[in-house]
């Protein structure tokens, strides 16, 4: 036989109730947190310190870095190739982004039919992920060379350009190509993840679109689309990230050259680190390239919240 | 009859063929390159009509060992990753705990440090403390890359996660861990295979972590053994193509099987 | 009914705080300024660091290093760092405190090193330049003081193709008219007439120094007339289609495979692919030249290419003393000779060269261009690396954008002001 008597007891045992559920739902993300500052905490605080110090090849060793306040930020902004990466940064995420969102998307499209050998043609297609970079890039400026390079030998093969072109010599088309390259290694990418996230969408939805209508378009729209945003949106954000920090493809195409034409912020930020020395310098540039990024970042978490409350 | 098998699958396979040859092209040219008689990498033939080998049999007598490295890291990564980013990745989602929206940005900011300063700065740590080549600080050293980006995928995949199956579970007294485990999980499978997969390539793909944080006497990953052929005046083009080549097809291998268990509309009969 | 849960999270989670915990309190320290040096090998295991990290490399280098290490009863462990991440390595290390006991450097970075303090000067240890060119002495000395010993040495010279040549009825250039000649005629619809590398990198300064030099050019002067004549010379081969417009995405490993390709009947590079070319490209008939000058009569002055041996100062004196003797040992004549016949480098000790040319024929063009040849940290020391960034960057100017030399110099030189 149950009592049910109201005394001061069950509030207690509710409060011990209520934070033992507490640290429940903590220790789930208590390994990560403890991860995350124990491998992340002091690098970002470090680099921030950093761009605010005279640091350079000396420091190393002797461990004198004077404190100069925004001097490094100064110099970074005056800097006469400032003005030429960030445009180049700007041109080259948006460029890269476009290009592999819109052929990921086709792509996971189309790999959503199912037919013989599906499954394993997307999984090949994750293999310009599983080269090492220097391999990628040894080979893309093999096919990029402008003399004996297959690209242009299979172009001017088929007549579609007479003179053979400067890929990764001029600076006019040297980003372009630059951009291409890095579409082609984002692909895999946005193909595996919004395919992920294609899959998640019950087919009973579709079906249920059919009866009413809502066929090809119609269906992208207004099922895919909505149930597909919060991957959308990921894939997108961190498409950006990924690309703002994009080194070392660029440096094993061009190296940042010819003449500049392919300096990117990161790139800047590396040359400045460790051709020139100035790590006080690179660091604030990167800083400076954070900071972008998480304008992005606010972006998302503000649509993230809001679409949230709305679904 | 699901909308998504189509009429004429035979057409659609050979367009998927096609489609993927362009894409997977510079890897061809990667293999093409490999087979060119030594040195000789830069004016191969469309097609290797006189295949040299002898790349491959420097890279399998030198890069056995490597390749097992590589892998061993990559596979404990890749679980460090999930263990660690799947239950945060739910809590972020689903649970409501205060204060999480200032982990959501620190995970964001952490993906933009670059890798170099990361390196840099575990090195500090890792020397001192003797992790400097050893297996188990690799693993933690690489999870880096794929903690935070799984809690964020996994995140945005659990954000659509039906809770009504989760508190309907509640409701019956289950705890959260156990729904966590028993229900969540299997019902998400996609986001954590789809998690799993990068951070596997993540790890695999490394360089400037095993350069940091190994010296090369003792364990050398394959991305780091391959710079035996990459002397700093000449470079053994064959040798470097051929271990790229091999060095891929294990991992090659583990994606088709990885990408087998991201089946269609996993989240459909949960709800019922 | 309420059902409890499996175990709790909360041990794990505490076992895994300490963990992290256990990871985090050095990091603090070393914000704090308080580093940990671990060094447990005895006195006499000296630890190498260097980027010899081929196995071609290895037999002259590990081979060497073993015969010394024997004589002298001592133990020695390599760690080979991939060539262009050397210096991020001695920067961990500078600041880690782990600097190793033995550090092989590429001479133009031996300068900034010494200038930081990180090495030991080498006289202590009875180690001289005695018996070394000025120019090889040069390289590893800072401020006066020796610090680094170079064993063997390299620079660059001018290949041909001699078939190539034969069939055009051309003669390996002397100067810089016979080089555009000769380059004019070689030149075909499938072949440029000559390959250099103008990479955006310190290795297109280096490849651009010999013409420099030559041409009576001086680096601490960008603005002079010996720069501007080099810098045309080089804007007219790539204008003039008689290079490919490509150098200035080449490396030297590019433009020797181009050579090696049969792309180019000439190249600009140096002894170290004449291994590769026996090996890979063995009907190709090769000769080398040194490198053409303005005027005949002209002195064909190159610059030095090699590594230096240095000592850092790691606080043990009784470590530091067995590295300078493992070193001492390392760069002796005979080992020279034995790593220069390995490696297609010269030695550095100006009587062992003599020897090295006689009994190495195919090399002798080459010792003779390194007997001119000129140290480019010389006269900049540790500011070379800015002027080396300033030539390259203008060069590029020059080949890419077509800016005038004397304009894209006078950017530079404002640069390194």
């Amino acid at each position: 036989m149950t009592t049910t008597t109201i005394d001061p007891a069950p509030r207690r045992s509710r409060d011990s109730a209520r934070r033992r559920d507490l640290l429940v739902r903590v220790g789930f993300i208590l390994p990560a947190v403890l991860y995350m500052l124990a491998f992340f905490g002091f690098p970002i605080v470090k680099n921030i310190v950093m761009s605010f110090q005279a640091y350079d090849f000396a420091t190393f060793f002797n461990g004198s870095a004077p404190f100069i306040g925004l001097e490094n930020y100064a110099a970074t902004v005056t800097d006469p190739i400032f003005l030429r990466a960030l445009r180049n940064t700007g041109l080259f995420t948006v460029g890269s982004i476009i290009g592999q969102f819109v052929l990921g998307m086709g792509l996971a499209l189309y790999f959503r039919k199912r037919f013989p050998l599906s499954g394993f043609l997307r999984s090949l297609l994750l293999l310009p992920w599983l080269l090492p970079m220097i391999v990628s890039a040894a080979v893309w400026r093999w096919i990029l060379e402008q003399d004996n390079g297959v690209l242009n030998r299979f172009l001017e093969g088929i007549g579609l350009i007479a003179e053979p072109i400067p890929w990764l010599v001029s600076s006019d088309t040297a980003l372009i190509a630059v951009i291409g390259v890095n579409i082609w290694l984002g692909i895999p990418f946005n193909v595996v993840l919004l395919y992920s996230g294609l899959q998640s969408i019950p087919e009973e939805l579709y079906e249920a679109g059919a009866l009413d209508g809502a066929t090809g378009w119609k269906a992208f729209r207004h099922i895919t689309l909505p149930l597909l945003r919060p991957v959308v949106s990921v894939v997108l954000l961190l498409g950006v990230i990924y690309t703002l920090k994009v080194l070392d493809l660029i440096i094993g195409l061009t190296g940042g050259g010819p003449a500049n034409a392919t300096q990117t912020l990161a790139t800047r930020s590396y040359e400045m680190s460790f051709v020139e020395f100035d790590f006080g310098q690179g660091a604030a540039l990167s800083n400076i390239l954070i900071v972008i990024a998480l304008a992005f970042a606010i972006v998302y978490l503000r649509a993230n919240a809001r679409a949230a409350t709305k679904g | 009859m699901t909308p998504m098998s189509t009429s004429r699958p035979t057409l659609h396979t050979v367009i998927g063929i096609v489609l993927v040859a362009i894409m997977l092209f510079p890897v061809y040219w990667m293999v093409n390159a490999s087979l060119a008689p030594a040195g000789n990498a830069l004016s191969a033939q469309w097609f290797p009509t006189d295949p040299d080998f002898s790349g491959y049999s420097r890279a399998l007598a030198d890069q056995g060992q490597n390749l097992i490295t590589s892998l061993v890291v990559a596979v404990g990564a890749c679980l460090l990753s999930v263990v660690i980013a799947a239950p945060c990745a739910y809590a972020l989602a689903q649970l409501r705990i205060r204060g999480t929206g200032v982990l959501v940005f620190f995970v964001l900011i952490s993906q933009m440090i670059p890798g170099i300063v990361i390196a840099n700065a575990l090195y500090t740590v890792y020397s001192p403390l003797g992790l400097i080549n050893s297996i188990p600080g690799l693993i933690l050293a690489d999870a880096s890359q794929g903690i935070p980006f799984a809690i964020l995928i996994m995140r945005a995949y659990l954000e659509t996660f039906p809770s009504s199956i989760v508190e309907a579970a509640r409701v019956d007294g289950c705890g959260h861990v156990r729904a966590f485990w028993s229900i969540v999980l299997p019902v998400s499978k996609n986001s954590l295979v789809t998690a799993a997969i990068f951070s596997f390539l993540f790890a695999w793909s490394d360089f400037l972590m095993a350069l940091t944080l190994t010296t090369g006497e003792t364990i050398r990953p394959v991305t780091l053994g391959l710079y035996t052929y990459i002397g700093t005046n000449d470079t053994d083009w064959s040798a470097v193509m051929s271990t790229a080549v091999l060095s891929s097809l294990p991992a090659v291998i583990l994606m088709i099987i990885a990408q087998k268990y991201i089946a269609a509309g996993a989240t459909g009969g949960a709800v019922k | 009914m309420t059902s409890s849960s499996t175990s709790p999270p909360s041990p794990r989670v505490s076992r895994r705080a300490l963990g992290a915990a256990a990871l985090a309190a050095p990091a603090l320290m070393q914000l704090s300024g308080c580093g940990e040096r671990s060094s447990r090998s005895g006195a006499r295991d000296i630890r190498i660091v260097d980027y010899y990290n081929t196995p071609a490399d290895d037999v002259a280098i590990n081979g060497t290093f073993e015969t010394c290490a024997a004589e002298l009863g001592l133990t020695f462990s390599r760690e080979r760092v991939p060539g262009d991440q050397l210096v991020a390595k001695v920067l961990q290390m500078g600041s880690s405190r782990t600097m190793p006991d033995l550090l092989m450097l590429d001479n133009p970075n031996v300068q900034q090193v010494a200038a930081s303090g990180a090495l030991a000067p080498l006289e202590q240890y009875g180690i001289s330049t005695d018996g070394l060119t000025p120019a090889v002495a040069d390289l590893g000395t800072y401020e006066g003081t020796l610090y680094g010993i170079a064993p063997t040495v390299n620079t660059i010279a001018l290949f041909y193709d001699v078939a190539a040549l034969d069939a055009a009825g051309v003669e390996p250039p002397r100067t810089w008219d016979e080089l555009r000649a000769a380059a004019a005629e070689l030149t075909t619809a499938d072949r440029y007439g000559i390959a250099f590398s103008a990479i955006a990198s310190y290795e297109g300064t280096f490849q651009f120094m010999p013409f420099l030099w030559s041409n009576g050019g001086d680096e601490t002067d960008l603005r002079g007339e010996g720069v501007l004549g080099a810098s045309q010379l080089w804007s007219d081969l790539v204008h003039e289609g008689l290079a490919s417009r490509s150098v200035v995405n080449w490396g030297q490993g590019d433009a020797i495979d181009q050579f090696k390709a049969g792309n180019a009947a000439m190249v600009v590079n140096g002894p170290w692919n004449i291994a590769g070319l026996r090996a890979d490209t063995p009907d190709l008939e090769w000769g080398v030249v040194t490198l053409p000058v303005p005027v005949a009569g002209d002195e064909s002055i190159a610059p030095l290419g090699g590594e230096v041996w240095t000592v850092p100062v790691t606080g043990d004196e009784e470590k530091q003393a067995h590295a300078a003797a493992l070193l001492k040992a390392f760069v002796a004549p005979e080992h020279q000779l034995f790593m220069g016949g390995e490696r297609s480098t010269i030695p550095g000790h100006a009587e062992t060269a003599a020897r090295f040319a006689a009994e190495n024929p195919d090399l002798g063009t080459f010792v003779e261009q390194v007997a001119t040849a000129r140290a480019r940290t010389a006269q900049l020391g540790p500011d070379w690396p800015t002027t080396a960034k300033a030539i390259y960057t203008a060069n590029q100017r020059v080949l890419v954008d077509g800016v005038d030399p004397a304009d894209a110099f006078d950017e530079a030189a404002r640069t390194v002001d």
